[in-house]
């Protein structure tokens, strides 16, 4: 009894782990009905272990009877409880395996109600190794490309839809939901129902190449009301710069190596093969989770973004002086 | 055990440039085409697989494929002949990326690092088949098109001519 | 008496299936390259619009003959029984050797030719035999340009009016030449070609404008069609392709036919934010003028980047036909054939103004084979589709829903990113491409030279960097079914049906002219130029030019009143791009694809750029 309580405790402490990127936190609907379910196995699993482990050390601690005892037949009979008992387990093995099947049956069953009316479309395209994010709400104009970020409406139903540039990669957000493929050349789906407002993290979960650590997600769940404020700020064009050190910036960054990759809404840098900078100084990180988003990992990383994530798609300009702090103060300004 | 130890240890056999030398210490491209000994960073990046793994890449986001196909030509010329207007050295390969040339190349100077330039020379000297075949790709990044570049047969680049 | 019996029959009966099997493998066995006769014309026919289809007078001095576009000419001397006897009476070599697509224009005594690139004027004196050139007028387009045209240096010809001929150039200079003297009145700059834009159609004038438009589908570039003022060179307006309705020049007089085409700023609407501003929906083919209702017609090419997934929506206003007034620009009606184009299936086709008869009379309307393989007939008042009826072989669309106006596709068959799907018909250069076609209303048939050619296409992300490609497609394509590459039809536009089919080995990359003695003419990409009697199709004459014919046959009348053809030859444009550009045929997805269907065709063609002159012996 004592033994149960303590796993139990054991249990409720585990999941009180406050995190960003906990496959316990059960922060949204998937996630949460994966780790009741998780709870059920365990629960039922541990009964079923200590039993097997109790009849394990009874019949250890059995006093041995002495062999040269002679009672008639009984000597070579079992004991008369040993046979109800086995069937009496095999009932309980029965009854056992066949619950847990159920139980994860009315759980897929409950993801995939979820996944029938999904509110709003998000398209994941994964990249060596950065994600890049496209909301579809239906009317063309009104789509919305970010990267290496997702802010979800808390309690709506959404269809993330994955797909791949290059290689394999694997979306996870821990505490939303499970791990879900991203195959070039494939499109597959997930469904996220966020329950709780909070800041979470994903990660890319299959080995995609050198950076593969170096992948992560910002999840941001807020409430409806914020949700709208956030993505009618993304809508906006890139905010144009206000002073003359920002308008060097802008300057190098839409004409130069900047410009061939990155695209800024509004400006003739239009380049598609990396993450979008319209609203780059409202992310949390910098690189998909690589440096937090500041002043000084942004002169780091605009400096010298190999030394930061060697192996990654971003050279190393090797820009003066003055054209970096013009840069940095220009994209600190893409808010 | 110590024998494997030592053959392991001295497994790299080219190393991988991560940060390059962005900043021209040495000669630059345009000035070593027409001048003797080759630019030392020719041997750096010829037949460096990582640099052609990564030429491979920047060919398809630069938009080389959209005027030279993959090798093949049409608005620009054939990469994967052995006709060279403007040289087929890789020094001359990253001059002529870097400068432009006057039928039309565009001029590449200030938005692509030298690092990126000479990984984009490298890649296009495989496709000539001048490269090592174990350093090449395999592989095309999309859908097939011409025959593998591990079999592809190195073509007589022709001597410098250069057409202004 | 039984075993024989069943001896004589079991003998007759196996002599049956042997002649049975011998008579299917024969009957479908027609010469890999013949004329196949499939019906007969019919006895009501199509007459083209008469305000823009005035009688001949001998000349040609624009390159669809009238504003009607029906590249016919009166003249009757030339007649299938003596075009045999066809005779070369001189040939001009231009000394340049790119893709030659300019029609010789024909004034008088004079003939202007538009030379391949570097473009250059020269005017022939043609009451000299050797037709010696008078002047030439050399304008030096910059040389850089030739690395912003997808699909060769080309020019689509000049237009003469009132003693000048205007014309456009590769770097987007529009430019006004005396024709008496070959002296430049006006040059107007009206693009960059550091956007990767470029000009390369023949400019069309009419009341007193010239209207001119870019090509740059391939390279991000926003299209336009301007209207300059033909006596300053003066830039009077611009009607854009994409943006909000006041770039477009849509107003309160727009009646789109279709509820589809219609709503406030779909030129911003239908595209994610910022895309329609890189999106194509380029003018570089042809228009027309129905002096009538003063409106000039003309369609827009394919959006882009080819890879259609990084512009969800309908892309307005590309792959579609505008009917704009010609004094304001302002759009009177529009219709979109294909609506988020995914093969790159442009618009930009010849539309022919014809009066078709019905039951209560005529009704004018433009007959156009569209890109994507269906021959579209509109009312050119309103431009409501009457029909739109397959011409060649296609798979990727099941129909034109004539209520709706909407073009119905198979999904299947769409591009995915980093997949490929194969087999898809027509191929990116559709059913047929640029070429124009000719309308005969002696025959009342519509000669149309067509493609075979099916592709397989995969898709991937496009970087846009302006000056370059924004395409992000690898295509290769390859035979439809029959091996034909291309196919010489003639189409009867009222019973809605081919009349006679002439398989051709190579792509059909030619004009065709139609003359009033009941010939056609056309010219393959190796260089044969070819006479077909214009109702049965049987080939009555051919000639065998230096290189692929890729350019427009004329007919005139000369000095001496014979009745002359002339024909400009020289292999280059799209299809012909493995030649010209001296690419290497080991790259199927060379050339957009286009390497993989021609790969025989430096063995077939050199280079070349001259134009060849016959006329009946005198």
């Amino acid at each position: 009894m004592t033994r149960l309580v303590a796993i139990f405790g054991l249990m409720l402490w585990l999941s009180g782990c406050a995190g960003v990127q906990n496959a316990l936190g059960g922060d949204g609907s998937e996630g949460a009905r994966f780790v009741d379910l998780f709870t059920f196995f365990t629960i039922i699993c541990t009964i079923m272990y200590l039993l097997i482990v109790g009849a394990l050390l009874f019949a250890l601690s059995r006093r041995r009877r002495a062999a040269h005892t002679v009672e008639g037949r009984r000597h070579h009979q079992t004991s008369a409880v040993v046979k109800p008992v086995l069937v009496g387990w095999l009932a309980l093995v029965v009854v056992g395996l066949t619950v847990l099947t159920v139980a994860s049956f009315f759980t897929d069953r409950s993801n995939a109600a979820d996944a029938r009316n999904p509110a709003l479309l998000v398209k994941v395209t994964a990249n060596q190794w950065w994600w890049d994010v496209e909301y579809s709400p239906g009317d063309p104009s009104k789509t919305v490309r970010t990267a290496n970020e997702i802010h979800l409406p808390v309690g709506v139903p959404v269809h993330v839809r994955l797909n791949s540039n290059d290689v394999i990669h694997s979306f996870w957000v821990p505490n939303l939901a499970g791990k879900q493929d991203l195959i070039p050349g494939r499109t597959t789906d997930t469904y996220l129902l966020a329950r709780k407002v909070g800041l979470y993290r994903g990660q890319c979960a299959e080995f995609c190449g050198v950076q593969h650590t170096r992948m992560a997600l910002d999840i941001t769940v807020e409430s409806k009301a914020d949700f709208q404020r956030w993505y009618a700020a993304q809508l906006k064009p890139a905010a144009a710069p206000a002073t003359p050190l920002e308008l060097a910036g802008y300057r190098y960054v839409t004409t130069r190596e900047c410009s061939v990759c990155h695209n800024i809404s509004g400006t003739p840098a239009g380049g598609q093969v990396a993450p979008d900078l319209s609203h780059f100084a409202s992310r949390r990180s910098i690189a998909a989770g690589t440096l937090p988003m500041g002043k000084g990992n942004l002169y780091g990383w605009v400096a010298d973004p190999q030394s930061q994530k060697p192996g990654s798609h971003m050279p190393t300009v090797g820009l003066e002086p003055d054209e970096l702090h013009s840069v940095v103060a220009y994209l600190e300004r893409l808010k | 055990m110590a024998l494997a130890l030592l053959a392991l240890s001295g497994c790299d056999r080219e190393e991988r440039l991560t940060r390059g030398k962005p900043l021209p210490e040495t000669v630059p491209a345009s000035a070593a085409a027409h001048s003797r000994p080759l630019d030392p960073r020719a041997a750096a990046y010829e037949g460096n697989a990582p640099a052609i793994a990564q030429g491979q890449q920047l060919y398809a986001w630069m938009n080389c494929a959209g005027c030279h196909s993959h090798g093949g030509g049409g608005m620009g010329p054939a990469l994967m002949d052995d006709k060279w207007l403007y040289g087929g050295r890789i020094d001359q390969i990253a001059a002529s990326i870097k400068e432009g040339r006057p039928r039309g190349m565009p001029a590449w100077q200030g938005r692509l690092t030298e690092q990126q330039m000479w990984q984009l020379a490298a890649y296009v000297r495989s496709l000539s088949g001048q490269v090592r075949k174990d350093a090449v790709s395999a592989r095309a990044d999309e859908m097939s098109n011409t025959p593998p570049m591990t079999q592809t047969r190195r073509e007589p680049i022709e001597k410098e001519a250069v057409t202004p | 008496m039984r075993p024989r019996i069943v001896g004589i029959s079991a003998i007759a009966a196996l002599a049956l299936i042997l002649m049975l099997v011998a008579w299917t493998l024969l009957k479908d066995r027609q010469p890999t390259l013949g004329t196949r006769q499939l019906a007969q014309p019919g006895q009501v026919r199509a007459v083209p619009a008469s305000a823009a289809a005035p009688p001949d007078d001998g000349n040609w001095t624009m390159p669809a003959k009238n504003y009607a576009a029906t590249r016919f000419s009166g003249l009757n001397q030339i007649t299938p029984t003596n075009v045999s006897k066809l005779r070369l009476a001189f040939r001009f070599a231009t000394g340049a050797n790119e893709g030659f697509e300019a029609p010789p224009l024909v004034v008088g005594s004079t003939m202007f030719i538009v030379t391949p690139w570097p473009t250059k004027l020269v005017a022939l004196d043609l009451t000299r035999p050797t037709g010696p050139p008078k002047w030439v007028y050399d304008p030096k387009p910059a040389r850089p340009a030739r690395g912003r045209a997808c699909c060769g240096p080309v020019n689509r010809g000049a237009f003469f009016s009132n003693g000048r001929l205007y014309l456009n150039l590769l770097d987007n200079h529009t430019v006004a030449v005396d024709a008496a003297t070959g002296r430049e009145v006006w040059r107007t700059k009206l693009a960059d070609i550091s956007s990767g834009s470029t000009m390369t159609m023949a400019p069309l004038v009419a009341e007193g404008k010239v209207f001119v438009g870019n090509s740059g589908g391939e390279m991000g570039v926003r299209g336009w069609l301007a209207a300059l003022d033909a006596g300053s060179g003066q830039l009077l307006w611009k009607g854009y392709t994409t943006g909000p309705d006041s770039d477009v020049r849509i107003g309160p007089d727009y009646r789109p036919p279709y509820p589809k085409d219609s709503g406030r700023d779909q030129g911003v609407n239908s595209w994610p934010p910022n895309s329609w501003q890189i999106g194509g929906g380029t003018v570089w083919g042809w228009v027309s003028y129905d002096p009538e209702q003063r409106l000039i017609f003309y369609g827009t090419s394919n959006p882009g980047p080819w890879n259609a997934e990084q512009r969800e929506g309908d892309n307005k206003f590309t792959s579609g036909v505008f009917a704009r007034d010609v004094d304001t620009g302002m759009v009177r009606w529009y219709y979109q054939s294909t609506p988020h184009d995914v093969f790159d299936h442009d618009d930009i086709n010849e539309i022919v103004l014809l009066d078709m008869p019905t039951r209560g009379g005529r009704v004018p309307t433009i007959v156009r084979p569209g890109r994507n393989g269906f021959m579209y007939v509109h009312d050119r008042r309103t431009g409501r589709v009457l029909s739109a009826t397959p011409y060649a072989h296609i798979n990727s669309y099941k129909g034109v829903d004539l209520k709706s106006g909407k073009l119905i596709t198979v999904p299947e068959k769409h591009p995915v990113q980093k997949r490929v799907v194969r087999n898809i018909c027509p191929g990116p250069a559709g059913a047929k491409d640029w070429n124009p076609s000719a309308f005969s209303p002696v025959t009342g048939l519509l000669y149309v030279p067509t493609l075979n050619i099916c592709m397989d296409m995969g898709v991937f992300n496009a970087n846009y960097i302006p000056g370059t490609p924004f395409v992000g497609a690898d295509v290769k394509m390859y035979p439809g079914p029959g091996g034909n590459r291309g196919a010489f039809i003639a189409w009867d536009p009222v019973a809605r049906r081919k009349v006679f089919e002439i398989k051709e080995n190579l792509p059909l990359w030619s004009p065709v002219l139609a003359v009033a003695g009941n010939v056609v003419f056309y010219g393959t990409m190796d260089g044969w130029f070819k006479a077909v009697d214009a109702r049965s199709g049987k080939l009555l004459w051919q000639y065998k030019t230096e290189s692929g014919i890729i350019g427009q046959p004329i007919s005139y009348r000369g000095p001496d009143g014979r009745q002359y053809i002339a024909v400009p030859s020289g292999i280059g444009g799209w299809a012909g791009a493995i030649v010209s550009e001296a690419m290497d045929k080991r790259d199927p997805t060379g050339a957009l694809g286009f390497s993989n269907v021609t790969k025989d065709l430096k063995k077939r063609t050199p280079t070349g750029g001259s134009v060849y002159v016959f006329a009946l012996p005198s």
